[in-house]
């Protein structure tokens, strides 16, 4: 992994097309400010990550659940 | 119109008109299946199964977030809109939701922060990413009353 020292107001760029700028650093926090190409998709990876593992979980299901919580909404008791 | 056989481990061998299949060219987060289709269960209600059509042990049930949250409203950017190829002027754009299971089927969620985007017109679909205090993985399916009137919910 290549590290690089930088501050507040300074710029990574990545390629041609990418930019990093430390916008702010505070209490263990750093703020950044990024700069891509509108297709590329930029998250914060924890979320990512959950919404990847939720999938992992939501896949694992068998038919007689689906069973259950048919019957269940079924009777009007849905939100 | 040509029927291809999609076999499923849950639902049996499903014939699907070529047509129905479901393009996801960067498919769900953390698999790699890109075509799906969209089955519909033989009794009626709100539940709907996405069932991949390169592998019969993966499928996930789904629900119309216009069933199931009809206030909340997912943004697109610009750029999710050009990929899933909707018409500006009258786009035809469909929410899913993925619903997680749990041993109590009143504890059922659905996944608001990741919820699949569904061109209906030209069926292409991308599971988009959300961040905000509205969009959590484990929204609860059924509401409190619900749960409550069944006496699992003392909270």
């Amino acid at each position: 992994m290549l590290v690089l020292s930088r501050k507040v107001g300074e710029v990574i760029a990545i390629g041609d097309q990418i930019s990093v700028t430390v916008v702010e650093v505070k209490g263990g926090t750093v703020r950044l400010g990024i700069t891509a190409p509108q297709d590329m998709t930029i998250y914060r990876q924890e979320i990512y990550l959950k919404v990847q593992q939720e999938n992992k979980q939501a896949a694992d299901w068998n038919l007689d659940d689906l069973e259950r919580i048919a019957a269940l909404a079924g009777t009007g008791e849905k939100e | 119109m040509s029927l291809i056989k999609v076999p499923s481990t849950r639902f049996g061998e499903q014939e699907i008109e070529e047509e129905k299949v479901i393009r996801m060219p960067e498919g769900m987060l953390g698999f790699p299946d890109k075509r799906f289709v969209l089955l519909t269960p033989p009794k009626p209600g709100p539940f709907l199964w996405f069932q991949s059509a390169e592998d019969p042990n993966l499928a996930f049930v789904v629900v119309d977030a216009k069933e199931c949250v009809p206030e909340l409203t997912f943004p697109l950017t610009s750029d999710e809109f050009q990929k899933l190829e909707l018409d500006p002027e009258r786009p035809d754009l469909i929410f899913l939701l993925v619903v997680t299971m749990a041993p109590d089927p009143l504890d059922i969620t659905v996944n608001l922060q990741g919820p699949i985007a569904l061109n209906a017109e030209k069926l292409i679909a991308k599971q988009i990413v959300l961040d905000g205090v509205n969009y959590t993985t484990r929204h609860p399916f059924f509401a409190p009353a619900a749960r409550q009137a069944a006496g699992r919910d003392t909270a």
